[in-house]
């Protein structure tokens, strides 16, 4: 019975191809509910009460074990509710294509959305080595078929095919890290890690299945995929391949963590470089972008690389038996995998319902949106705090958890490991502040002041169809950042049991900790709310004129004096311009010329990682090009070929060498 | 709540003070020294002029930046008293608190639509980006140092024993000083008595501000001063003498802080723009070199 | 009070790697030999009483009083004042020294030193450090002189921590002070031509 109950999903979906049109969002959001609530029930139940259930199903090609513990039910929350916005979403987003594209094609790209979830669940449920895989490879095909949604376009036909290739190249190096697990222990799965872990060098097939999963979880550098395919793909297929498809690969990172059984101070540290490293640079990319999409692709990257530095502290703590360490640790990375999967879907929700109604992502037209559709400022400002990881809201709570570790890190091991502290709470430090800065660059750009260029905009605005999922998301990040404790004592819990910390002396000074911050937050709101209903008392009774912006007597000016995104990312940009390399287009004014002439100014941001890619493909091509001339279509030439071949074979045979 | 009764009383007479001493440096005998807030009294009472391009976010923001000014306040300790609110590592939610503050106050002045506050809006954030580093690697000086984490602990175990304990009090008590200066746009890096566009980062962002908004932001900023002078005040008063004592040296601190700024602001040139990212990172060179002391000193490598 | 001294001797050091103007480098120069004097009658103490005064008095007489004497001199006579021709913007020099402090630290805690002199090996590096760092990135001929006499404070530095077991370090020290400021220095004073905001123009061409 449970066989056929686990079943039933797989074949339901594929009834959404052959099912009209008028119901099919709706048997579409039936049925990602029912996968979810199917999936979360035991996922809940491990949270709670932590332990390892496992689901057989037998079929025509053997057994297959779904196992599912605390952290895998933690990862099937998130990808659950995540998925559900999505679904929402995408009624109210998919109307802009209506006229576009025809049936066959929704229903082709709702059947993919249904498969990347059941794919992402295969993933988190499934150990066996083979069945991981195919459910790894099954998340990269349905993510490629829904990033194509406009495959019309040449520029998303390239870009989806690259995304490919790269996830292929993961798959390829995890293939690499499986089959070295099977030639030493003879099987092919993750709980035999642990063997291998006991007997052979912990690092070095870590560190294989590391590079596997950075490149699905985009840590720098193996990040080119992230910025091109998350603009090219449709709104809320980047909500989810941002919010969840990416925590795959740090789920990944951590089922490995788990294993492990010796060097964790050294593989910590590992982690924690590149995720400083990822951290720093996603940001600072992010900083220069034009696309709204773009830029939170790359703030998905440094928020990875705040999860990741979470993780790494966390492992230092298992390298260092101090219990609290890796408490912090872990709890931090994992609360910040919740807290970005919902902030970072909230934000492409926002962004994509500004792309609806204006068709364009480009900041430095847009501007003056707040007027328009004053929903979605609010939430998109509600995100923008949120991923600034400032207080009252839920970005806070799990950076405070990572500093905390941090600083409580500072006095224990050895001087080098202070320096290492030190080091990193400096990067998180300035991740913080440059996420500040490029949201209020964003924020500032998009949706206040004028708009920068003409727009013909229909009145109607964004459905409450579309501002739902958005509004249950901020409200979940709102609690969790006034309530913390509701949502940190079980995944304490379960990372102890994980982890076999002891909890009960560590559980009560963080429980105290944080019903503190609870208290400041509401006193703050409370403050908030007073000082203004004082303000609207008092202004009632003034005199009260509106006019245009004074500004020192701006009043002469058109839109487009208003500050650029470019501008105002400029003061930054030119600090880091070694690490940037932006390119300017500009024609400059010549000596002779004597009469004005219109000049135009446009500067283009670049990643250098995208850039030696480049290069080394171009290099690639060269050499294939000159290894084609060996291609001459004349069949006498192959022929020869193969005997210079066998001539070499017999020679080689002869000097005993083969 | 004696806290936030002194950092009251503080900020009543801060400003007053710091104007009074450049006016005597300059050879005037200056306004008085409770003019600031009768010149905020009389805003309170005035009408607002309001720009047709804002939106909802210049309604609330001078609200939150009071009000998270306000809270964080509610964190500070003081000698010999802990605050109610204080946590382990407490400062960091102290730090984004103001975070929080300056996150509406750049938003705010973006919403005017116009050009110059742009430019104070991106001065703002670059500058509170490169000085936060210096903030924080301070606090883990000090934290490394006393072994406590929460601000109250910090404090509570800062003896002055040895050499090198004091001279890692001195470097903190000047950083704070600068930090001070640059969080509320002073000089060297910023200009408070002129209105060009070239020198403005502060004055610039309150430019479409009037009436109860602009009295709000300058009761902030006083607020503001009196929150660093307290921190100041806390790395130096020892925890074991009387209250009484205590709040006379306090008072001493806060005027001797005034003078200062006030000596500061008068003999200093501002900097040349360019060159303010240069010197708000020199901030945090000295926070690390006061680290690597605070390091060899926990690690017991120093005699 | 010498871990003082030491720490204003790195404070120093950062405040030359950002600075714009010579006459700075001089006054930064001679500050720094005050510092060294004000070590040497601290820190020597197992040496004879003759040998200290003459360490002392000639890092007094050399270092503050003649080597910034003839830093002037030279900038007077030139009239070159600005650095004007950097490689690096100030910005990255501040960071890249900062960067040199980490190292140095490092490296000195590997070395497994005597935990006295630890604090001595960490500032001589960065000193050393920072010295070259000015050489590399800085483009006329002054800046590279002012980076060998950081050079060799650093080495000054060194040798007074360790100069009571080997005290015979410390006299190959003031040698080499000695030697610097007469040959190099006198050379530049004596041999340039005057006037010309160009440092590498000799008196008779």
């Amino acid at each position: 019975m449970g066989q056929y109950l686990i079943l039933a999903p797989v074949l339901l979906s594929f009834l959404i191809l052959i099912i009209p049109e008028r119901i099919r969002h709706s048997y579409v959001l039936i049925l990602t509910l029912f996968i979810g609530i199917l999936t979360s029930i035991p996922a809940v139940r491990l949270i709670f009460e932590p332990g390892t259930e496992k689901y057989i199903l037998q079929g025509p090609f053997g057994q297959i074990d779904l196992l599912i513990d605390g952290l895998s039910g933690f990862f099937i929350l998130v990808t659950n509710f995540t998925m559900l916005t999505g679904v929402l979403y995408s009624r109210g987003y998919l109307k802009i294509y209506e006229k576009k594209k025809n049936q066959a094609q929704f229903a082709l790209h709702y059947f993919s959305f249904t498969w990347l979830h059941l794919s992402m669940l295969g993933v988190l449920m499934l150990r066996d080595g083979l069945s991981f895989l195919i459910a790894w490879e099954l998340m990269a095909v349905s993510s490629f078929m829904l990033i194509l949604f406009e495959a019309e376009k040449r520029a998303t036909l390239k870009t989806a095919v690259n995304y490919l290739i790269q996830m292929h190249v993961g798959l390829v190096i995890l293939v690499i890290a499986f089959l070295f697990c099977e030639a030493t222990t003879g099987q092919m799965s993750f709980d035999v890690l642990q063997d291998y872990f006991l007997r052979n060098h912990n690092t070095g097939l870590f560190l294989l299945f590391f590079a596997g999963f950075a490149v699905k979880a985009g840590f720098i550098p193996f990040h080119t995929w992230l910025p091109e395919a998350h603009p090219a793909a449709p709104t809320h297929v980047s909500a989810v391949m941002s919010g969840v498809m990416i925590k795959m690969g740090i789920y990944g990172i951590i089922r490995v963590i788990t294993y492990l059984q010796a060097d964790f101070f050294l593989i910590g540290w590992i982690i924690l470089v590149f995720s400083a490293i990822s951290g720093l640079l996603g940001v600072m990319l992010a900083i220069v972008q034009h696309d709204m999409k773009k830029l939170l692709a790359y703030h998905s990257i440094e928020n990875i690389g705040i999860i990741g530095m979470g993780i790494g502290l966390g492992t230092m703590g298992l390298g260092l038996h101090n219990p609290l360490l890796t408490l912090l640790g872990f709890t931090g990375g994992l609360l910040h995998v919740l807290n970005h999967s919902l902030f970072k879907s909230l934000l492409f929700y926002s962004t994509g319902t500004v792309y609806k109604v204006y068709h364009t992502r480009n900041i430095e037209q847009l501007g003056g949106v707040i007027h328009k559709l004053p929903h979605t400022a609010f939430l998109y400002l509600t995100g923008a705090i949120a991923i600034c990881g400032i207080p009252p809201l839920n970005g806070f709570i799990s950076e405070f958890l990572i500093y905390s570790g941090l600083i409580k890190g500072l006095s224990l091991g050895s001087a080098y490991q202070a320096i290492t502290v030190i080091l990193a709470i400096i990067s998180l430090v300035l991740i913080g502040g440059l996420a500040i800065f490029c949201f209020t660059k964003v924020f500032g750009m998009v949706f206040l002041g004028t708009p920068r260029a003409k727009f013909e905009i229909p009145e109607s605005g964004s459905n409450s169809g579309m501002l739902f999922p958005q509004y249950l998301i901020a409200m979940l990040i709102i609690i969790i950042g006034l309530f913390p404790m509701l949502f940190l004592r079980p995944l304490i819990t379960f990372v102890s049991y994980q982890f076999h910390l002891t909890t009960v002396h560590e559980l009560v000074p963080i429980s105290g900790i944080f019903l503190k911050i609870s208290m400041l937050s509401v006193i703050l709101i409370l403050l908030v709310f007073v000082v203004y209903m004082i303000h609207r008392f008092l202004i009632l009774k003034r005199r009260v004129i509106y006019g245009p912006t004074w500004g020192c007597g701006y009043t002469a000016g058109s839109a487009r004096q208003q500050y650029t995104g470019t501008s105002y990312a400029d003061s930054f940009a030119e600090l880091a311009h070694p690490v940037l390399q932006s390119k300017d287009e500009y024609n400059a004014i010549g000596e002779k010329d004597i009469f004005p002439l219109p000049r135009s100014f446009s500067r283009h941001p670049n990643d250098v990682f995208r850039f030696g890619l480049n290069k080394l493909l171009d290099f690639n091509m060269l050499i294939l090009k000159k290894l084609a001339r060996l291609q001459t279509g004349n069949i006498q030439h192959y022929i020869l070929y193969a005997f210079i071949f066998i001539l070499i074979i017999f020679t080689l045979l002869y000097l005993k060498i083969l | 709540m004696t806290v936030l009764f002194l950092s009251i009383l503080t900020s009543v007479f801060f400003p007053g003070m710091i104007i009074r001493v450049k006016s005597l440096l300059s050879g005037r005998k200056g306004p008085g020294i409770l003019q600031p807030w009768k010149n905020i009294w009389i805003l309170l009472r005035k009408g607002s002029v309001i720009s047709t391009t804002t939106s909802f976010i210049s309604r609330i923001a001078p609200v939150i930046y009071l009000s998270t000014v306000l809270c964080a306040i509610l964190l500070l300790p003081f000698p010999g008293i802990a605050s109610f609110f204080g946590f382990d590592a407490d400062f960091v939610f102290f730090a984004y608190l103001i975070a929080l503050g300056k996150f509406l106050f750049i938003l705010n002045a973006l919403d005017t639509g116009s050009s110059f506050e742009g430019m104070g809006a991106n001065r703002e954030a670059l500058y509170s980006l490169l000085a936060e580093p210096a903030f924080f690697i301070l606090f883990g000086t000090l934290a490394l140092l006393t072994g406590n984490t929460s601000m109250q602990g910090i404090f509570t175990n800062l003896q002055f024993d040895g050499a090198s304990t004091y001279i890692i009090i001195i470097i903190a008590i000047y950083l704070l000083v600068q930090i001070a200066m640059i969080e509320n746009s002073r000089m060297p890096v910023d200009d408070p008595k002129t209105h060009l566009e070239l020198t403005m980062i502060h004055e610039v962002m309150i430019l479409d501000h009037s009436g109860f908004d602009l009295a709000l932001i300058q009761i902030g900023t006083t607020l503001k001063f009196a929150m660093y002078g307290i921190l100041i005040a806390n790395c130096t008063i020892p925890v074991d003498i009387g209250f009484g004592w205590q709040f006379l040296l306090f008072v001493g601190i806060q005027i001797g802080f005034a003078v200062l700024i006030g000596i500061m602001e008068s003999f200093r040139a501002r900097k040349k723009l360019a060159k303010n990212p240069q010197f708000i990172v020199t901030l945090s060179s000295i926070a690390l070199i006061a680290f690597v002391l605070a390091l060899l000193i926990t690690f017991k490598m120093i005699p | 009070m010498s871990i003082l001294l030491v720490i204003v001797f790195s404070i120093t050091l950062i405040y030359l790697s950002i600075t714009e103007r010579f006459i700075i480098y001089a006054g930064l120069i001679g500050f720094q030999g005050l510092i060294l004097f004000a070590l040497s009658l601290l820190e020597l103490q197992k040496i004879t009483l003759g040998t200290l005064l003459f360490v002392a008095i000639e890092t007094l007489v050399f270092k503050v009083i003649i080597v910034p004497y003839m830093l002037r001199r030279i900038i007077q006579k030139t009239g070159q004042t600005k650095v004007s021709e950097h490689a690096l913007p100030g910005f990255y020099s501040l960071l890249f020294v900062t960067f040199g402090l980490l190292l140095s630290i490092i490296i000195s805690l590997s070395l497994k030193t005597q935990l006295s002199t630890l604090v001595y090996f960490i500032v001589s590096f960065f000193t050393i450090y920072t010295g070259l760092f000015l050489i590399i990135s800085h483009r006329k001929i002054f800046s590279h002189m002012v980076g060998f006499l950081v050079i060799e404070n650093a080495v000054l530095l060194l040798s007074l921590a360790i100069g009571s077991e080997i005290p015979m370090l410390i006299n190959i020290g003031i040698l080499l002070d000695i030697f610097v400021s007469v040959l190099i220095l006198g050379i530049f004073v004596m041999r340039l031509k005057q006037h010309t905001h160009e440092l590498t123009l000799l008196k008779d061409d």
